[in-house]
C-alpha cells in the first residue's frame, strides 16, 4: 500500500526535528533516505510508525489517514518497522519473535512459512533463545517477523549496522525480492554505499530534518555526490 | 523424638517463613517487573480480599469459594485503581511509590471510616500433626503449597497464553511491541489485575491467620516491599523464588537462635547486604551476568 506524507513535522518535546518533510512510498518500490548521522532519519521512522507524535502535517497508509493513530492501530493496519538495533525480544524464542509478527497486518494466524522462505536459517533456531544468535541472524529474524505478519510497506532503519558484509548483501538480495515477489513498498534508511546502490530505485536525501535532494541510486558512483550526501 | 521435633521444627519454620514471602510478593513483584511499579497499596488490596474471603465464609461460601471470590474482588478492584491512576506513572519508581502509598492511605483509612475498627475472624482449618512434643498447623504447608500453585500458574500464563506471550514481548521492549500491533495498555492493565488478584488470594489465606482490621495490609507491605526489592525485576519468578529462599533462610536461623523481633531484623539486614552486592536485586544482576557470558 501507498504511504504518503505532506508537510510533516515532529521531534523530541519541543526540539524540532524532521522539518517539512513530504514524500511517498509506493508498493514495489525500495525508496531509501540517506543522509549523514543525526540528520533525523530514525526520527522520520519513528514519526511514521507512531512512536513519536506528529507536530503538524499529515501521514496516510493506503486510504487510510494514520497521523493520529497509537503504533499498535498503525501496525494493525500493516506498517512493518524494522528498528535501527533490531528491536529482537531476545529473552523469547526465535519462533515466538516470528509468531508476534502477526500482528502487523492484522494476521489471522502468524505465516512462518514465508517468513522461513526467506531466512531458511531461522527454521534451524526455532526453539532458541532470539538474544543468543548473531547480530545477522537478528536482523534475518526482525525482517522475518514484519514478513510472519501481513505488512503493507516495511519500513527499514540501517539494516547493515554492525553486520558483516555477506549478510548486508544478502539481505539486500531479499529486500529486492520482497519488492518483486510480494511487491511491498519498501523504505529503507542506510548509509550503507554499497547497499543503498544495490537496492534503491530513488533515493532521498535528509539533512538537518529535510528532504534536500532526490537522486538515482547511480548518482552516488560518483565520489563527489556521495562524499556530499553521506560525508563517509 | 526431641531432637527430631526439633529438626522438623526448624524445616517447618522455614517452609512457613518463606511460603509466607512467596504470598505477599507474588503480585507485587509481578507488578514491578512488567510496570516498573513497586505498589505500596498491595497490602490493602491484600485487605481487600481479605475481608471479601471472611464475609463470603461467613454467608456460607466453602473456603475454595472464599478465595476465589477475594481474587476476583482484588482483582477488580486493582483493574479499578490501574485505570484511574497508576497508568499515568508507569516506570516513575519514586512517583509510582508516593502515589500508591497514598491510595494504600485512602484505602486502608476509607476501610476504617467504613467498617469501623472492628476486626473480624476466620477459622484456621485443617487441624495440626505432631513430632515428638511439637505440635505443626497443617494449614502453613498448604499456603506454601499454595504460593508454588500461584507461581506455577503465572509461568504458565506467561509461558503458554497469548496474552503471556505479550506480555513477555512488552516487559522486555515495550516500543517495539506496539510496533508490532501490541496493544501495552491493555497488557498492562490485566497484567496489574493479574497482580493484585493474587494479592487478593494471599490475603484471604492469610486471613485465616491473622485478625482482619483495615490495617491488616500493614502486616504484609513491608516485607513484600523488601522481598521484591531483594529479588528484582529482571525475572519475576526467579527473582521471587531466590530473595524467598535466602530471606527465609535468614530469618529462620536468627528467630532460633535469638528471639523473632532478630529474626524480623535480620531480614531487613540481609536485604541490606544483598542490596549492597547486587542494587537492582538479584534476578537482575543474574541476568546481567549471564548477557555478559553469552556477548564473549
Ligand atoms: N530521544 C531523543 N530526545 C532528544 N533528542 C533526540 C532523541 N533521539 C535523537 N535525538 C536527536 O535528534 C537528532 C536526530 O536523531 P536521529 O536519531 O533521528 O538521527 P539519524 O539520522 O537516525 O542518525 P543515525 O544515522 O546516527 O542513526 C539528533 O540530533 C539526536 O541527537
Ligand atoms: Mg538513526
Amino acid at each position: 500500500m501507498e504511504l504518503k506524507i505532506a508537510s510533516l513535522t515532529s521531534g523530541y518535546g519541543r526540539v524540532q526535528i524532521v522539518n517539512n518533510v513530504s514524500l511517498a512510498v509506493r508498493p514495489a518500490e525500495i525508496t531509501a533516505v540517506i543522509g549523514r548521522n543525526g540528520v533525523g532519519k530514525t526520527t522520520l521512522i519513528k514519526t511514521i510508525i507512531g512512536a513519536l507524535p506528529a507536530a503538524s502535517g499529515s501521514i496516510s497508509f493506503g486510504a487510510a489517514d494514520v497521523t493520529r493513530l497509537g503504533p499498535a492501530e498503525r501496525a494493525r493496519l500493516g506498517i512493518g518497522y524494522v528498528p535501527q538495533g533490531r528491536g529482537i525480544f531476545t529473552r523469547m524464542t526465535v519462533a515466538a519473535n516470528l509468531a508476534l509478527g502477526a500482528g502487523v497486518g492484522r494476521a489471522a494466524s502468524p505465516d512462518l512459512e514465508r517468513a522461513l522462505a526467506f531466512f531458511p536459517i531461522l527454521g534451524k533456531r526455532l526453539s532458541q533463545l532470539a538474544g543468543s544468535m548473531s547480530g545477522g541472524e537478528q536482523q534475518q529474524l526482525a525482517i522475518g517477523r514484519i514478513l510472519a505478519g501481513r505488512p503493507g510497506i516495511m519500513l527499514l532503519d540501517e539494516p547493515s549496522e554492525g553486520i558483516q558484509p555477506s549478510i548486508v548483501q544478502e539481505i539486500g538480495l531479499i529486500v529486492r525480492r520482497l519488492r518483486d515477489e510480494v511487491g511491498l513498498a519498501i523504505m529503507i534508511v542506510e548509509q550503507n554505499l554499497a547497499l543503498i546502490q544495490a537496492v534503491a530505485d530513488t533515493c532521498l536525501v535528509m539533512d538537518k530534518g529535510a528532504i534536500i535532494a532526490r537522486i538515482a541510486p547511480g548518482e552516488l558512483s560518483d565520489p563527489d555526490v556521495a562524499q556530499r550526501y553521506l560525508a563517509i | 523424638m526431641e531432637t527430631a521435633g526439633q529438626i522438623v521444627s526448624w524445616i517447618y519454620q522455614y517452609f512457613d517463613n518463606f511460603g509466607f514471602l512467596l504470598l505477599a510478593g507474588v503480585g507485587l513483584i509481578l507488578i514491578y517487573s512488567m510496570m516498573g511499579v513497586i505498589n505500596m497499596a498491595h497490602g490493602e488490596l491484600m485487605m481487600i480480599g481479605a475481608y471479601v474471603a471472611v464475609s463470603a465464609f461467613h454467608a456460607g461460601a466453602p473456603v475454595l469459594v472464599a478465595i476465589v471470590l477475594a481474587g476476583l474482588g482484588a482483582g477488580l478492584a486493582g483493574v479499578i485503581i490501574e485505570q484511574l491512576v497508576i497508568r499515568h506513572f508507569y516506570n516513575q519508581l519514586l512517583s509510582s511509590l508516593v502515589v500508591t502509598w497514598g491510595i494504600s492511605l485512602i484505602i486502608s483509612q476509607g476501610t476504617l471510616l467504613l467498617l469501623g475498627p472492628s476486626v473480624m475472624n476466620m477459622p484456621t482449618p485443617l487441624g495440626s500433626f505432631s513430632v515428638g512434643p511439637f505440635a505443626f498447623g497443617v494449614y502453613r504447608l498448604v499456603m506454601f503449597a499454595a504460593a508454588l500453585v500461584l507461581i506455577g500458574g503465572v509461568w504458565a500464563i506467561f509461558r503458554w497464553t497469548r496474552l503471556g506471550e505479550r506480555a513477555q514481548a512488552t516487559m522486555e521492549n515495550p516500543a517495539m511491541a506496539r510496533a508490532l500491533g501490541i496493544d501495552t495498555r491493555r497488557v498492562y492493565m490485566l497484567t496489574f489485575g493479574l497482580g493484585a488478584a493474587l494479592g487478593g488470594i494471599a490475603g484471604a489465606m492469610f486471613a485465616m491467620t491473622a485478625t482482619i482490621s483495615p490495617f491488616f495490609g500493614q502486616n504484609y507491605t513491608p516485607m513484600a516491599f523488601i522481598t521484591v526489592v531483594v529479588g528484582g525485576g529482571a525475572s519475576p519468578i526467579l527473582g521471587l523464588a531466590y530473595a524467598g529462599l535466602y530471606l527465609a533462610g535468614v530469618q529462620t536461623i536468627t528467630s532460633n537462635v535469638f528471639n523473632e523481633y532478630v529474626g524480623y531484623v535480620s531480614v531487613m539486614a540481609a536485604a541490606f547486604l544483598a542490596l549492597l552486592v547486587m542494587p537492582s536485586g538479584i534476578s537482575d544482576f543474574l541476568e546481567r551476568r549471564r548477557t555478559r557470558a553469552t556477548q564473549r
